[in-house]
């Protein structure tokens, strides 16, 4: 009983270091918090009017939704991409400067010291994604209590798989500057291509997507499992799937556990 | 008595460089072991076998009884070490830095707050308890290095150059607080360093060069037995370091302008009133200590003089041979 209590403060002293270091560092909350409002604000309300299909040509499909409804889901999803990725850089910084010896010089098995900083992470990016959630009276999306709850639980398993996976690319990439330009060129470009600002028509066939998209965009948009985050989050927000709504929480589940695997199988052959 | 670490014929080697090449010693508990060499030697290789973070290519390391690669968890949980280079977390205060200790090594949160007090109180850094750690000095940051790794009261304290770049004072401070720790709690201190005045002071002196033990014993006992009266003479070019070389047998090179020779084998009047006379600088004699040991059983000066004389030649070529 003792042991499991002291493995368990190791846990939390693992996770209480990530969450102290992050609310010192100034530039990743300015960006938690300047992030969505760039979105929001600017590409949000910009294109709002334009969203609607009926006004202008051909009405193919139309989502019920403002375009400000139907994005505020993805900027959280982006918010939580940029932060859990961006943790990677904490891991490069323990290995780089040697903190981590001292973590690995104390008996806790290798896997709990994972676990505890993927949670810590996957914390502060619930935090950075549930900041959006301030502006959802702003993006006229109400909320009850339950999509509240449902949401945050949500996040919270999406930031624990991208955490991961930043903590498996961290472990491939050798400097703070190669992981900077590594960051960038991955997360926008998932993120694009995640049906995040533009809807996909779920009521087309591949085929038929393929004439008002090109082929391969709507290739890349099916088999990105940002895709599914998206969808399901807007599923619990808004009640809008563009998807089967069970794929949200299977693909992103499904996610959070290899990539924790493979995080822990990385972590400890180092 | 058992001994509390006990290494036999371990190796261990980076790519194609042998680091250690079949290194065995015993260290009893509360006795104080430094192992003494210069840098590249092997000795920051040992410690991270000894406190897990490397498996040896073979042979077995045992420390307090646990085997470093298959009861590794057992064996870290009664060693505290500090390592050559700093390993705190700059961002967190010093508090924050050994609640973090105290937490991985399970700690209940009363036993912290005591203990954070008692081990900052014994470096003197109870005043700073709160500031993060950036904002401290070189001296400051070892100084909570080495409070956080008494703070879970190890049986064996791992210490790899712990007074790299300390002032005299400080580290004056820092050997007189573990011997007192080692007396009240029998704590084991295993310090690597190539400062010769600090091993002085332990029980068991081990000399490894080149990932090999070549010498083991008390201080006094190394002296008895490869302490040897030396003659040093700096000489004013490189030229009559050579012809100095070649005229007597027993003489060694020490640096460009520097060569040293057993006392019997070439006395300094020989010098002073010699062909070389006026090109001699300086002649001294070396007294037996470790440091003559260490020169009695490589033909080399501990503190990389060898390195110096590379050095030398490189600060050479930047001035453009222009002295």
């Amino acid at each position: 009983m003792s042991e499991v209590l002291a493995l368990a403060r190791g846990v939390y002293g693992v996770w209480l270091r990530e969450i102290t270091r992050a609310t010192r560092d100034r530039g990743q909350m300015i960006g938690g918090v300047s992030r969505p409002l760039i979105w929001l604000l600017i590409l949000g309300v910009g294109l709002n009017p334009y969203f609607r299909g009926e006004v202008y040509g051909q009405v193919n499909y139309v989502v019920p939704y403002t375009y400000l409804q139907f994005l505020f889901p993805a900027v959280i999803v982006l918010n939580i991409m940029y932060t859990s990725i961006q943790f990677a850089v904490s891991m490069i910084w323990d290995r780089e400067f040697g903190f981590l010896r001292e973590v690995l010089v104390s008996p806790m098995p290798r896997p709990l010291i994972l676990l505890g900083k993927v949670l810590g992470g996957a914390t502060v990016a619930t935090v950075h994604g549930s900041l959006v959630l301030l502006l959802a009276r702003f993006a006229d999306v109400t909320l009850s209590l339950w999509q509240m709850a449902t949401a945050l639980g949500f996040m919270f398993l999406l930031s624990f798989g991208l955490t991961s996976f930043g903590i498996i690319l961290a472990a491939r990439v050798k400097s703070f500057e190669g992981f900077g330009v590594f960051s960038n060129t991955l997360i926008l470009p998932l993120y694009f291509a995640s049906s995040s600002i533009f809807p996909l028509d779920p009521s087309l066939t591949q085929t038929q997507a393929a004439t008002s998209y090109p082929e391969w965009l709507v290739f890349l948009t099916r088999a990105n499992p940002i895709t599914y985050a998206v969808d399901a989050l807007r599923g619990i927000l808004i009640g809008f799937n563009q998807f089967a709504p069970m794929m949200g929480p299977v693909v992103v589940g499904g996610m959070a556990v290899v990539f924790f695997v493979v995080a822990l199988i990385d972590f400890s052959r180092s | 008595m058992a001994p509390i670490v006990s290494v036999e014929n371990v190796r261990a080697s980076y790519g194609g460089t042998v680091a250690l090449d079949g290194v065995s010693l015993e260290i009893a508990e509360g006795s104080s072991f430094a192992l003494l060499g210069p840098n590249g030697a092997g000795k920051t290789t040992l410690v991270n076998i000894l406190c897990t973070l490397r498996r040896p290519q073979g042979g077995r390391a045992l420390v307090a009884g646990n085997d470093v690669v298959r009861a590794a968890r057992r064996a870290r949980r009664s060693i505290g070490v500090v390592f050559q280079n700093s390993s705190l977390d700059d961002r967190l205060t010093a508090r924050e830095n050994l609640d973090f200790h105290g937490l991985v090594h399970g700690m209940p949160a009363r036993q912290r707050r005591l203990h954070i007090q008692r081990v900052l109180e014994l470096v003197a850094l109870t005043d700073w308890e709160d500031e993060i750690v950036r904002t401290f000095s070189g001296g400051m940051r070892r100084r909570l290095e080495i409070a956080r790794a008494l703070m879970h009261e190890p049986k064996i304290l791992f210490l790899d150059e712990p007074t790299v770049g300390l002032d005299a004072q400080t580290r004056q401070q820092i050997w007189e607080h573990l011997d007192r720790l080692r007396t009240e709690r029998r704590i084991t201190v295993l310090t690597t360093t190539h400062y010769i005045e600090e091993v002085e002071g332990a029980d068991l002196v081990c000399i490894i060069d080149h990932g090999k033990i070549i010498a083991q014993g008390s201080p006094e006992a190394l002296k008895e037995a490869h302490g040897r009266r030396w003659l040093q003479a700096d000489v004013s070019d490189t030229a009559t370091r050579q012809a100095i070389l070649a005229h007597y047998p027993h003489a060694q090179p020490l640096g460009p302008r520097s060569i040293v020779a057993p006392v019997g084998s070439l006395e300094a009047e020989h010098l002073q009133r010699g062909p070389f006379a006026d090109k001699v600088t300086e002649i001294r004699y070396r007294e037996p200590t470790l440091e003559s040991v260490f020169l009695s059983l490589t033909g080399r000066d501990l503190r990389d003089r060898t390195d110096g004389e590379k050095e030398a030649q490189l600060a050479e070529g930047r001035r453009g041979g222009h002295r």
